[in-house]
């Protein structure tokens, strides 16, 4: 069977959670912690427009 | 697939002296280097280093990262650096889903139009090529189900996306990464030039780049290297969406290579598991697209006022806002991807694999520049 590769993995023998080149889990939590980030940089931006 | 290490939360603290050192180097770049060189004379030429050699704060950024793990840190990031630096994806991701604020569905239908048709042709022409070439070359099937997606989709995350549906060991998928990373580090720094003296509009550059070039990351620090600008109709703008179409067709990709591998071996061993287009769907979808397409939505809606398209009123406020915080995104992210370019790593690449990867790569990159010449008079502006 295959070595499972961890998703989210961009460096070489990457199998590992030290080979990761990000600090969530896979790639979906990453997408989603960058939508979330997107929010709030976009709420701050609009926010303080308002001012 | 496990999960053994620390969640996001419990790790951000420890990403904090990596994420200072990206964020000093990207304002000492923007606020010092860059206005230097645009004022130093040589040979007799005020701002020659940006006129001549197109360096620009993302190239610079990306040297930077570069030269931080390969020379000052004799070639591995320091572990008090390592989790800031694993930031700079997610830096790369927001910034791209931030860019749904350059478009309204109209340009998005406009120009997706010519993307899907593009991507589509290239993507399946590329998978066809590396299925034949590798039996040519009498490749492993695993291998060569990697290398077929690393070499059509965008690369890393496709090469990674693969391999499980594949059974690929991971000396198959690093050497698909090392293949691709290393063909793609040459054309992220070479397209600036070869745009700049074919005197290539930025539509052109961003419709040529968004399909020749392999990976995600080198297509944005090469379309901002051409035109650091972002702006509807600039280089970046054009790219990402030809980008976002590449990356969409992930999960298309994955199934396609996959139903080929278990056909093949059906014969010889069936103990092996494949997944349906729907569960792939489901699983390999990039989620960070429907972030995107939501903020088209938003300002296709007039969310955050006129986008500023040529022609109509100017770009509100908030907009440019946006627009400055999105080149400070990229710009911290690039410089965390150039902190990811080892070349200890790329020096792994070699044999079949690398040379049907320079073959495919090259292949691909100088037709996408032949077809976009061909096409030009058909693009569609936005």
């Amino acid at each position: 069977m295959a070595n499972e590769q961890k998703t989210g993995s961009e460096t070489i023998g990457a199998a590992g959670a030290k080979g990761k080149m990000t600090l969530f889990k896979d790639d979906r939590a990453e997408d989603i912690g960058a939508i979330i980030l997107t929010v709030i940089i976009v709420a701050v931006v609009v926010i303080m427009g308002m001012k | 697939m496990s999960s053994d290490s620390p969640g996001f939360f419990r790790q951000l603290p420890s990403a904090l002296p990596g994420l200072a050192l990206i964020i000093i180097t990207m304002v000492v770049i923007r606020n010092w280097i860059e206005p230097w060189m645009g004022a130093t004379v040589i040979l007799g030429t005020k701002g020659w280093l940006i006129k001549v050699t197109h360096l620009n704060y993302i190239l610079l950024g990306i040297i930077c990262g570069l030269l931080y793990r390969n020379v000052i840190f004799g070639g591995s990031m320091p572990e008090v650096f390592m989790n800031g630096f694993k930031m700079s994806r997610l830096m790369i991701k927001t910034g791209i889903i931030m860019l749904g604020s350059l478009y309204t569905f109209a340009a998005i239908v406009q120009l997706g139009a010519m993307a899907i048709f593009l991507i589509g042709g290239f993507v399946i022409l590329t998978i066809v090529m590396v299925l034949w070439l590798g039996k040519v070359f009498g490749l492993d099937r695993s291998m060569t189900g990697v290398l077929a997606n690393a070499l059509s989709i965008c690369g890393v995350s496709a090469a990674v996306a693969t391999s499980p549906a594949v059974e690929a060991k991971g000396s198959h998928v690093a050497y698909a990464i090392a293949t691709i990373l290393g063909f793609g580090i040459l054309t992220m720094f070479i397209s600036p030039f070869i745009g700049h003296a074919l005197n290539l509009t930025d539509l052109q550059y961003g419709a040529w780049i968004g399909t020749g070039i392999l990976n995600s990351g080198q297509v944005l620090a090469s379309a901002l290297a051409f035109n650091p600008n972002v702006a509807p109709g600039t280089a970046v703008s054009v790219a990402e969406i030809w980008n976002i179409m590449r990356v969409i067709s992930i999960p298309f990709a994955v199934f396609a290579v996959t139903v080929w591998y278990w056909a093949g071996k059906e014969e010889s061993d069936s103990t092996g598991h494949k997944k349906s287009l729907g569960t792939l769907l489901v699983e390999k979808f990039p989620m960070f697209v429907v972030g995107f397409m939501v903020m088209v939505f938003l300002t296709s809606m007039g969310a955050f006022g006129d986008v500023g398209i040529k022609g109509g009123p100017p770009a509100s406020d908030t907009i440019k806002t946006l627009r400055l915080v999105m080149t400070w995104v990229f710009g911290f992210g690039l410089v965390g991807l150039g902190g990811f370019i080892d070349f200890k790593e790329l020096r792994q690449a070699g044999g079949a694999p690398l040379k049907l990867g320079l073959i495919v790569g090259t292949t691909k990159y100088v037709l996408a520049l032949i077809v976009v010449f061909l096409i030009k008079d058909y693009l569609v502006a936005i």
